[in-house]
């Protein structure tokens, strides 16, 4: 295949942000090229570039051997099928197609000619004299390829042309647009943040971020072989973990050490695994090379997707005590007040505020027709040291309460494998606060002061499953466990066989399966 | 809706009392003769046929029409360059030239027109001239404001896809440009012919008393005559002809969509 586009260091900055970084790429003739990434990384900038509509900053383009840098986008033997199509209103589908071969002063008769070919190509014979503003999206779209067709361009861009379809018409036209492209035998380049259009339809796929090529390749080479995260989580499902080559073909995630067909990394070098969801191969949970449990199934047509946890979280046990309210009733003022017992962190105690007490012990005052009266005074002797204080919330009125405050060294659990630590309060609450939560884990992770970080570094670590054993809504006096755990390690699954939550299996997969990536270091 | 419908009674009644019923009286007043008593009325061709068989009243006309037209083709020229370069700008800069173009308007018409005077009282031109001076500069902001509105709303990248299709920038102009501002200028065209060939102060003004159009002609049967009769049918005469000139107008702009 000849070379027909090669894009030189491609710079461009829009008002001092620079959109493109130097993008080198070689188009072949007869390719179907698709630039792929998320909206803002620049693809459609290039595009614009190419087609003549933008001036690059630095850099040169090479046509068919011919610098372009100076060409207007009108003598570009290059046409555009423009996001929303850009037909002409004022015109029908005949001279929206004709428009450009009338501007080349083409014969009338070659003109029909070659539009009725047009139409024919694009399926819409017969809509010769319709107005284009009453076409659907669907044949706008065709007569917008025909009429960019016509002109017999080397190379036609299309930028996101399916866009602005509904599901269905955009997988039709996808096929539609793949045969056009195989019929008339010219390089298309189509810009596109859909990764399965990009999938189906191209020879070669540049997938494009923040202004930088991630990686050219084919649509095999990159589902299969992505360079890096962001590609492959950009491409299809996938499960990515921290892992280690610890030699060429032997790599160690999870704690444990799995061989693959990956070679040429430093020893021990940090890595990045990838393992797609379609890769493992359900077996019994005691044949697996990893055991889990399933969390979740979803049905998605042609198969299931399950979460599977291989390796539990951590997790920290609390006590709750569900006490009988003990409100206090204050006859001469006609008030009621009420408060709990509670503990609190030794830390906390060297800036304590009003407020922060008033919270922590659910502390507040009513009068006779329920109406929200302020706790106006707080009361309290806690020292800086562990045990139990107390604390007297009151009104102006001087209707009081006094309650407990246990002032404790908190225990954490740590998990030092995994570099977590996670602590949790016990807590006193009365029944009628549990029916009243409208959002109970949460408000348990509240109340309980729950909360997990990160060992090394003290960045916290989201609390994702707060277990218990009692029913809200009928709770009664008594002592409850709740347990606060973080997220283990869960793998996306994809399998057409059907598991219920909680069942248990085992996960193997190949060397094959497994695709290693050197880690990315974050600018 | 209904309860809406009834918010339109005070609207029915001012057009009835302000527009309906004088349109009836000056109906009335170009099919009869002078001298009516309250009850019986004299119905008679007469006004008409006395206009139409006078040939300095028909001097009269033509005059009028000739200048509504010269006026309105000068409005698109220079209007139509101006509009162009104004949506051509950025938002910001569009904005100002708009503010900067409507400004005048908030003075009175007859204000200006009395500057114009005199301005021009110290040069020697003719009255027609003059006319054409206060006539234009009065009317050019209605022509340029509805050509910018329509230039405005046009879809940029139609421009692109012209230039993608390989039309150099007139032909992107000819092509694309110029066919979807047409209803811009067809409306541009209405808001200045109509008054440009009614107007009867800008003449009287400007031209200096001896120059006649059909607007002072009105006037003058109307206040000075007092023959509301022939005053009446000359106003019915203009009124049908501009009947037909806007229907003229609008057949043009439909068959021009078409095409």
């Amino acid at each position: 295949m000849r070379k027909l586009i090669e894009f030189r260091n491609i710079v461009k900055s829009f008002d001092g942000q620079v959109v493109l970084k130097g993008i080198n790429l070689d188009i072949y003739e007869n390719e179907f090229v698709t630039l792929l990434g998320p909206s803002g990384c620049g693809k459609t900038t290039l595009l614009r570039i190419l087609g003549g509509f933008l001036q690059q900053d630095e850099g040169t383009i090479i046509f068919d051997g011919q610098c372009i840098d100076k060409v207007p986008p009108y003598k570009r033997e290059i046409n555009t099928v423009f996001q929303r199509y850009a037909l002409f209103p004022h015109m029908d589908v005949y001279d929206n197609i004709a428009f450009g071969l009338k501007i080349k002063k083409m014969g009338k008769e070659l003109i029909e000619q070659k539009v009725n070919r047009m139409l024919s190509l694009v399926n819409l014979e017969g809509y010769e004299h319709r107005n284009v503003t009453l076409l659907s999206g669907g044949q706008q779209q065709r007569v917008a390829i025909a009429r960019a067709l016509v002109n017999e361009p080397n190379v036609l861009l299309l930028d996101e042309p399916l866009g602005a379809l509904d599901l269905k018409l955009r997988k039709e036209m996808q096929h539609e647009l793949k045969r056009i492209q195989q019929e008339v035998g010219i390089t298309f380049i189509y810009v596109t943040h859909d990764q399965e259009e990009a999938l189906t339809m191209s020879d070669k796929i540049v997938v494009m971020r923040d202004g930088e090529i991630q990686q050219i390749g084919t649509p095999l080479e990159i589902y299969n072989e992505p360079v890096n995260e962001y590609v492959a989580r950009f491409i299809g499902e996938s499960n990515i973990l921290p892992g280690t080559m610890v030699e060429d073909y032997l790599v160690q995630f999870d704690e444990q050490k799995y061989k693959c067909v990956d070679h040429g990394f430093k020893p021990d070098e940090p890595v990045d695994v990838l393992i797609r969801p379609e890769d493992f191969d359900i077996v019994k949970a005691k044949d697996g090379m990893m055991k889990g449990e399933v969390k979740s199934v979803i049905f998605k047509g042609v198969h299931y997707e399950m979460m599977v946890e291989t390796i539990s979280g951590t997790s920290k046990t609390v006590k709750m005590h569900i006490m009988t309210a003990h409100d206090q009733y204050n006859s001469d003022a006609q008030e009621n007040i009420t408060a709990n017992d509670f503990f609190m962190d030794l830390e906390d105690t060297a800036k304590i505020d009003d407020l922060d007490l008033i919270s922590r012990a659910n502390a507040h005052a009513w009068d006779m027709s329920d109406q929200d009266l302020s706790v106006d005074d707080v009361d309290h002797d806690i020292k800086p040291a562990p045990g139990s204080y107390h604390v007297t919330y009151s009104t102006s009125k001087g209707t009081s309460i006094t309650v407990k405050v246990f002032v404790v060294q908190p225990k954490y659990v740590e998990d030092a494998r995994h570099n977590i630590g996670i602590s949790a309060f016990d807590i006193y609450k009365t029944a009628d606060e549990i029916h009243e939560s409208m959002a109970i884990s949460t408000d348990l992770k509240t109340w309980a002061d729950a909360e997990a970080w990160n060992l090394q570094d003290d960045k916290p670590i989201t609390i994702t499953d707060v277990k218990y054993d009692f029913d809200p809504a009928t709770i009664e006096e008594g002592e409850y466990d709740i347990t606060f755990a973080t997220q283990g390690r869960e793998y996306k699954v994809e399998t057409t066989q059907q598991f219920e939550e909680g069942d248990k299996i085992g996960l193997n997969f190949g060397p094959e399966d497994i695709h290693v990536m050197h880690r990315k270091v974050q600018g | 809706m209904k309860s809406f419908g009834r918010m339109a009674y005070p609207y029915m009644a001012w057009i009835t009392v302000f527009i309906v019923i004088p349109m009836i009286m000056i109906m009335l007043y170009a099919f009869t003769v002078q001298g009516n008593e309250t009850l019986i009325f004299h119905f008679t061709l007469a006004n008409f046929a006395r206009f139409l068989q006078d040939q300095t009243f028909l001097n009269v006309l033509w005059n009028s029409l000739r200048i509504a037209v010269i006026t309105t083709l000068c409005c698109i020229i220079i209007g139509y360059p101006a509009a162009f370069l104004i949506a051509q700008q950025d938002e910001r800069k569009q904005g100002i030239m708009i503010l900067l173009i409507t400004l005048p308007m908030w003075i009175n018409m007859l204000v200006r027109t009395y500057a114009w005077r005199g301005i021009m009282l110290h040069f020697d031109l003719s009255s027609e001239f003059k006319i054409f001076v206060g006539m234009i500069y009065n009317f050019l902001p209605y022509m340029i404001i509805q050509i910018y509105t329509s230039l405005a709303k046009l879809d940029k990248n139609l421009i692109t896809a012209a230039q993608d299709l390989g039309a150099n920038p007139l032909q992107t102009f000819l092509k694309v440009t110029l066919p979807l501002s047409v209803p811009g200028i067809i409306s541009g065209i209405t808001l200045v012919f109509l008054p440009a060939v009614s107007s009867f102060f800008i003449p009287k003004l400007l031209g200096g008393g001896d120059y006649v159009l059909i607007g002072n002609l009105i006037e003058t049967y109307f206040v000075t005559t007092g023959d509301w009769n022939f005053g009446s049918a000359i106003s019915l005469i203009m009124a049908a002809i501009i009947l037909i000139s806007m229907y003229l107008t609008r057949k043009l702009d439909r068959q021009y969509q078409e095409d």
